[in-house]
């Protein structure tokens, strides 16, 4: 049970600026799941976390106790690692085994841990092999049963996930779902698959180059983004983004749209020609050229073809709003003001 | 042309190119092969000749003698034995030591700091230095006189002084630590480089599985360097039973024979006494035989220790 909070947390290699007055709260018991492009610093948070790449300035606190300083030991914190690293002269067992043996565990109980976690990663056939002999998969899973079987306070995961084939990945998510709710503790998750964080978390941190873009639930995060960054990092494909004649900017998601070979009146509607056309099963996804811009568009009707002329319109509450700077502008945040913008976006209608 | 004229230009193109492979690959290892046969092999067989024999330098093969030549040194006459007993003695203190101090060495080195490159540097200097050289400056620095370093030493704590190299017990010891200091930089360095290549992401892990420093350097370290740890065990044991200078300049294998080493003992009787030649060559014989059956031992007692990755 722990709460991780971030103060004004900076982090500097050397000259580089990779995170810079951080503020955030990882909350109590809930499953974390922090997401951004590659490199942008995700993986440097979770270090900063477990006490193992200090952070340059500000302060880190864990159940309001300040853990800036706190050796890693003494954190109750699991980690598996991104590049997995297990201890490569141990064998499975060993490896797994290595902190109860440290925490004095007694030998029943590790007995016991062991063969309950090698089932659950499904590792129990390769316990006396060395990693050296193993595939990718299976390393990853030894990481994923080290850091599991010492039950800790707070989980850290980076990416551990990558390497498995789909079947085994979709079968260790709900495992790691199913943990998370029997332990209630606090996991981090670090995964580049935005199907696995809408799917897993409690809360979604979306990060790009060391700034926290939202933190949010994944439908807050997918319904009501903060800001065209998010709005096009969650979802595939990313929601449709046009300059207004204002300065400000609309934007759409592709499953909002609707096709049709007429005109409608009373909302921001298009006319545009397919250029192509990917059927997905259930739904079928079309790039459409409406002149200056191209649109993505899912919707489950398949039945037009490409190089067929047609309108998309796009009903008033599926409109997004953002500043020059890229800030969403809500209704909220003024009522005249919102009218306003989608008075200009039905006049951006061509048709 | 015809279908076979094809044929048979293709194999004779095959052939030439198999042929030229071959002599390309035949001229690239016969240098090789050449020097080995020449400095390696050919004297080695001349050895085998010359121990059977008595005879010197002028006249290596004045009498034919058999195996006589090996029951002397085996069997009647006790100075072989000793000195190889010297020399085992000394390769048991010298291995150990030397080895474990430079891993501990290399380990300490480990961590970026500053001081570091100034310390490695230090270490490695004496590397460089004329084994000869080194002897000389040890012999000083035990020298039995007061103005010795190491009497003034343990003057100033109070002790009597000591004739370190003139005492049976010490005399010998005084060597080890002199041809510790000369070398435990070339094998930290060697140590060391294998320790980068551990990706610091292992030692995190252990950090953060409560892993004590000690545990973390016999569990993860340790196995993680036995490779190098298994080469340089080899390399060490098999120069250091070859010891030749260093006792020479600092003890002259005295008090008595106290210290005299096998190789001293092969010197002497091949280019100091006389008529003795054959003598030298079979203690060689002996001392290549113990090496090989220590070297086989090494491989077969250790090698399923070592972790290769
Ligand atoms: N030891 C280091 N020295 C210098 N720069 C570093 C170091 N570690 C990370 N960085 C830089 O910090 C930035 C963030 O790295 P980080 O590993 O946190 O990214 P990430 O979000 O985990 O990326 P990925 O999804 O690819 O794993 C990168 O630009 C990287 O180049
Ligand atoms: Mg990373």
């Amino acid at each position: 049970m722990a709460e991780i909070r971030f103060e004004k947390v900076c982090k500097f290699f050397d000259k580089a600026r990779i995170i810079e007055d951080l503020d955030l709260t990882i909350q109590d018991g809930k499953f974390t799941v922090l997401v951004g492009a590659s490199g942008c610093g995700k993986t440097t948070l979770l270090r900063m976390i477990a006490g193992i790449g200090p952070a340059t300035s500000g302060h880190i606190y864990m159940d309001g106790k300040e853990i800036t300083d706190v050796a890693p030991s003494k954190r109750d914190i699991a980690m598996v690692f991104q590049n997995y690293a297990i201890y490569p002269t141990m064998t499975v067992r060993e490896n797994i085994e290595f902190g109860l043996k440290n925490k004095k565990v007694p030998k029943a109980e590790r007995e016991a841990l062991i063969k309950e976690y090698a089932e659950i990663v499904g590792l129990t056939e390769y316990l006396d092999r060395k990693p050296g002999t193993l595939s990718g998969g299976q390393r990853q899973r030894i990481a994923l049963a080290r850091a599991m079987v010492k039950k800790p306070a707070v989980f850290l995961m980076d990416e551990p996930l990558s390497n498995l084939d789909a079947k085994l990945r979709v079968q260790m998510r709900t495992e790691l779902i199913e943990l998370h709710n029997r332990l209630k503790t606090t996991f981090v998750y670090v995964t580049h698959d935005q199907v696995e964080a809408m799917s897993m978390a409690d809360v979604i941190v979306l990060m790009n180059k060391g700034q926290i873009m939202q933190e949010a639930s994944p439908e807050d995060i997918y319904n009501d983004p903060n800001n065209v960054f998010t709005a096009q990092f969650i979802g595939t494909p990313p929601m449709n983004i046009v300059d207004m004649p204002d300065g400000n900017k609309m934007g759409f998601r592709p499953e909002k749209v609707k096709m049709s070979d007429v005109p409608v009146q009373g909302c921001y509607c298009h006319k545009g020609e397919i250029l192509t056309r990917e059927m997905l099963g259930s739904e079928t996804l079309y790039k459409i050229d409406c002149g200056e811009y191209t649109f993505m568009v899912k919707t489950d009707k398949p039945d037009f073809a490409m190089g067929e002329k047609v309108f998309i319109h796009v009903a008033n509450e599926h409109l997004y709003f953002f500043d020059a700077e890229g800030q969403r502008i809500r209704k909220t945040d003024g009522e005249n003001q919102y009218a306003q913008l989608l008075q200009n976006a039905g006049g951006m209608s061509n048709v | 042309m015809s279908d076979l004229t094809l044929q048979r230009q293709a194999k004779r193109k095959l052939n030439g190119k198999f042929i030229r492979n071959q002599v390309f690959s035949w001229a690239l290892v016969l240098p090789a092969i050449l020097f080995l046969c020449l400095f390696t092999f050919y004297p080695m067989g001349n050895l085998v000749h010359l121990s059977l024999y008595r005879g010197n330098i002028t006249n290596p093969y004045k009498t034919f003698r058999g195996i006589e030549n090996y029951l002397d040194i085996l069997v009647r006459r006790p100075q072989f034995m000793t000195t190889l007993k010297n020399t085992a003695l000394y390769v048991c203190m010298y291995v150990p030591i030397c080895l474990s101090l430079s891993v501990i060495f290399a380990v300490w080195l480990q961590k970026a700091r500053k001081i570091n490159n100034f310390a490695q540097t230090c270490f490695f200097a004496p590397h460089l230095v004329a084994t000869i050289s080194s002897a000389f400056m040890w012999s000083w620095i035990f020298s039995p006189e007061s103005s010795g370093i190491a009497n003034g030493i343990i003057k100033v704590f109070g002790f009597n002084t000591h004739n370190w190299l003139g005492s049976s017990s010490t005399a010998m010891v005084c060597v080890m630590i002199m041809n510790t200091w000369a070398s435990i930089g070339h094998h930290a360095l060697i140590f060391l480089s294998a320790l980068k290549s551990i990706p610091g992401e292992v030692y995190e892990a252990a950090e953060l599985d409560s892993s004590s420093a000690v545990k973390t350097f016999f569990k993860i370290t340790l196995p993680l360097l036995s490779p190098q740890i298994f080469l340089m065990l080899i390399t060490m044991t098999t120069n250091s039973f070859k010891i030749f200078e260093s006792v020479r300049q600092m003890t002259g294998g005295g008090p008595g024979i106290s210290t005299k080493t096998v190789c001293m003992f092969i010197y002497d009787n091949a280019f100091e006494t006389n008529n003795t030649l054959g003598l030298a060559g079979a203690s060689s014989i002996v001392l290549t035989i113990i090496l090989m059956l220590i070297t086989l031992l090494d491989f077969k007692g250790l090698e399923k220790k070592v972790h290769y990755q």
